[in-house]
């Protein structure tokens, strides 16, 4: 039975991370769920409200089964982990949060990728070399269709956190009460690791990017097996 | 066909190595570039040219909205709108247009533009552009996935505004309001002309042809680059089994006329320059915000390889002079070159509306009036009669410019 409950990033779903991977070869059973948009299918229409979206997410979750889970949610999905560990802490055994978006910093930024064209924009989200899961994802769909699918995947992501991820969750953080483990890229330079102390503190990744679990699987894996191992 | 005389309001002192230095005109522009002083003489002098086009016969005069911009210094059309409403009496009040989505509510433009078509007693075109991914999406943050939902909800709400006979309330999925009731309502009625700029989408096509809305290819890269945008438009009018009345289509053209060939090249060449590598210098992270273009319309950018490349060069900011004139960016020449030109290009076309652009990018106040007077005496009355056999349903009721092309200045 699945016990372990993923939660994607701002540059969507290819495969599981080798991060992740690690978390599966640990005895833990790992779901995903399908989130319109992210998928990059025809027919996309971004919902109105940021709300709209839970919905969304809701659903996809609910389709995996009943819960309770450990989640891990990374980069967006790290908000959408959190959010769900506080509007339905019922399905949610402990929360994983990985570079979370919800919290936004105008102090210090980071670097805003919607601002460069879509080709430009998987480099700031590693520290390393973009993997190849993200180079070749919808490439099988061919030259003219794999172009809109990013796009479409772009356009879920992008609504979710525009114009910056700032959804308040620092006013309802407090209503976490699982346990909760919270790591941050030491080189994220989209949410900069500064931010972390808006989340109450965070184990940093030496040289991992935004996108830590591909940059750091080692480290990051072995991070989250010890944590689901005490909870 | 009706003409009108289109200002950009173009700052006019960018630095000779603006596009080397700078990352964009657009959105993160150094606000230091811009000096008060120079921007108040500028403001006088376009307000001035815009009058002066009353004055030599043109149909209509035109604004536009941008923000965080170095080409464009109207984020408030409407406030120049207001001033040339009363400083005119007879050509129409084009507002190209108000950003629909970036008005909260949207009921702000029911009330701004019905005040400026009774101030201008009747004679405003009311234009709802999307706006560019640079204006909504980054320089006012909306957001790019939501933003046509968004505006389309606002020109209902404005289309209703305008026209209910009683205070209604509005349940909407962005805007609720308990109490609709603007005042004052439009002159005309049920409310002036709506015409919607646009730059290529499908559902604007489709948006317009469905509505009988003019549809305004407003481009800044001429007749001939535009002749896909504007296939594509008849085709869907021709779908919705609409007639191909020429007066549904706007134009936007830069011209410049003098009195031979050899000296409008040498009069016009530096302002378009200026335009083309320096007004232009747009950062390509801007343009395309995720979301902002339709799945329909991606997916259209991704198939036509011809338009990337064209629009590759153009994003380079390296246009020289030759290419601006023989891809027809700019219309130059001699009244009759000029006359000749536009013909051929607005009967190929099929436009009934010819936006010209007879001032761009740092061409001063003298050299604009000469151009717009040319224009007015020796281009315009050849090409008044284009068209003549359609009606304009899509014209102000009390505008009643273009009467006295070729006649001097009233």
């Amino acid at each position: 039975m699945a016990d372990v409950l993923y939660l994607f990033g701002i540059y969507g779903h290819p495969e599981l991370s080798p991060a992740m991977k690690a978390v599966e070869a640990a005895g833990h059973n790992v779901v995903v769920p399908s989130v319109r948009g992210f998928d990059g299918k025809a027919g996309f229409t971004a919902p109105e409200q940021y709300l709209d979206w839970y919905t969304i997410w809701w659903d996809a979750i609910d389709a995996l089964g009943a819960g309770p889970y450990h989640v891990v949610g990374a980069s967006l999905g790290g908000m959408v982990a959190a959010e769900l560990a506080i509007l339905r802490p019922e399905i949610v055994r402990s929360v994983s949060l990985l570079a979370p978006f919800g919290i936004f910093d105008a102090s210090n930024p980071g670097h805003d990728i919607y601002a460069e064209v879509s080709a430009k924009r998987p480099p700031y989200l590693f520290a390393k070399d973009v993997p190849d899961a993200f180079v070749n994802r919808f490439v099988n769909l061919g030259p003219e269709e794999f172009p809109v699918s990013r796009y479409l995947c772009d356009t879920a992501a992008a609504n979710m956190l525009w114009p910056f991820g700032e959804r308040g969750l620092g006013k309802r953080l407090h209503r976490i009460t699982q346990p909760r483990l919270t790591l941050w890229g030491e080189l994220d330079v989209v949410s900069p690791v500064s931010l972390a102390q808006k989340w109450g503190g965070a184990e940093v990744i030496a040289g991992a990017g935004h996108l830590m679990e591909w940059d750091a699987p080692e480290e990051v894996g072995g991070k989250l097996i010890e944590f689901l191992a005490s909870h | 066909m009706k003409m009108m005389w289109f200002h950009l309001m173009p700052y006019p002192d960018l630095p000779e190595n603006f596009n080397k230095e700078n990352r964009s005109v657009w959105v993160d522009i150094d606000p230091a570039l811009f000096d008060p002083e120079v921007m108040a003489d500028t403001y006088d002098n376009y307000i001035g040219q815009l009058v002066f086009a009353e004055d030599c016969g043109f149909d209509g005069i035109c604004v536009n909205e941008h923000h965080n911009n170095g080409y464009g210094l109207m984020p408030s059309p409407n406030l120049i709108a207001s001033i040339l409403a009363s400083k005119t009496s007879r050509a129409a009040i084009t507002v190209l247009g108000n950003s629909v989505a970036l008005y909260n509510p949207p009921v702000r433009i029911a009330e701004e533009f019905a005040m400026l078509d009774v101030i201008s007693r009747g004679r405003l075109v009311a234009g709802f552009p999307v706006g560019t991914s640079m204006d909504t999406c980054y320089s006012y943050s909306e957001n790019p996935g939501t933003l046509r939902q968004k505006y389309a909800e606002g020109i209902d709400l404005i289309r209703q505004a305008w026209s209910a006979e009683k205070v209604f309330a509005f349940n909407g999925k962005f805007t609720q309001l308990r109490t609709v009731n603007p005042v004052p309502r439009p002159m005309q009625k049920p409310g002036p002309p709506i015409w919607i700029p646009g730059g290529g989408s499908v559902e604007t096509w489709d948006y317009c042809a469905q509505n009988d809305f003019v549809y305004g290819a407003l481009t800044y890269y001429g007749y001939k680059q535009v002749r896909e945008t504007v296939g594509g438009f008849w085709d869907r009018v021709d779908a919705n089994g609409k007639d191909r009345n020429p007066h549904r289509l706007a134009l936007t053209q830069f011209i410049g006329v003098a009195d031979t060939d050899a000296e409008a090249h040498k009069l016009y060449r530096e302002p378009a320059e200026y335009f083309f590598n320096r007004s232009l210098h747009v950062y390509p992270g801007y343009t395309d915000a995720p979301g902002y273009t339709t799945e329909a319309s991606t997916r259209a950018k991704y198939k036509s390889q011809v338009r990337a490349t064209v629009r590759a060069k153009q994003a380079n900011h390296d246009l020289t002079w030759a290419e601006m004139v023989d891809n027809g960016y700019v219309v130059i020449g001699s009244p009759d070159t000029v006359r000749e030109t536009l013909e051929a290009a607005c009967t190929e076309l099929n436009v009934g509306h010819l936006c010209t652009m007879l001032q761009f990018g740092n061409m001063s106040d003298e050299l604009t009036r000469y151009n717009t007077q040319m224009f007015g005496d020796k281009v315009a009355p050849a090409l008044k009669t284009l068209h003549a056999e359609w009606d304009d349903p899509w014209w102000p009721q009390y505008a009643v410019g273009g009467t006295h092309y070729g006649k001097g200045r009233s």
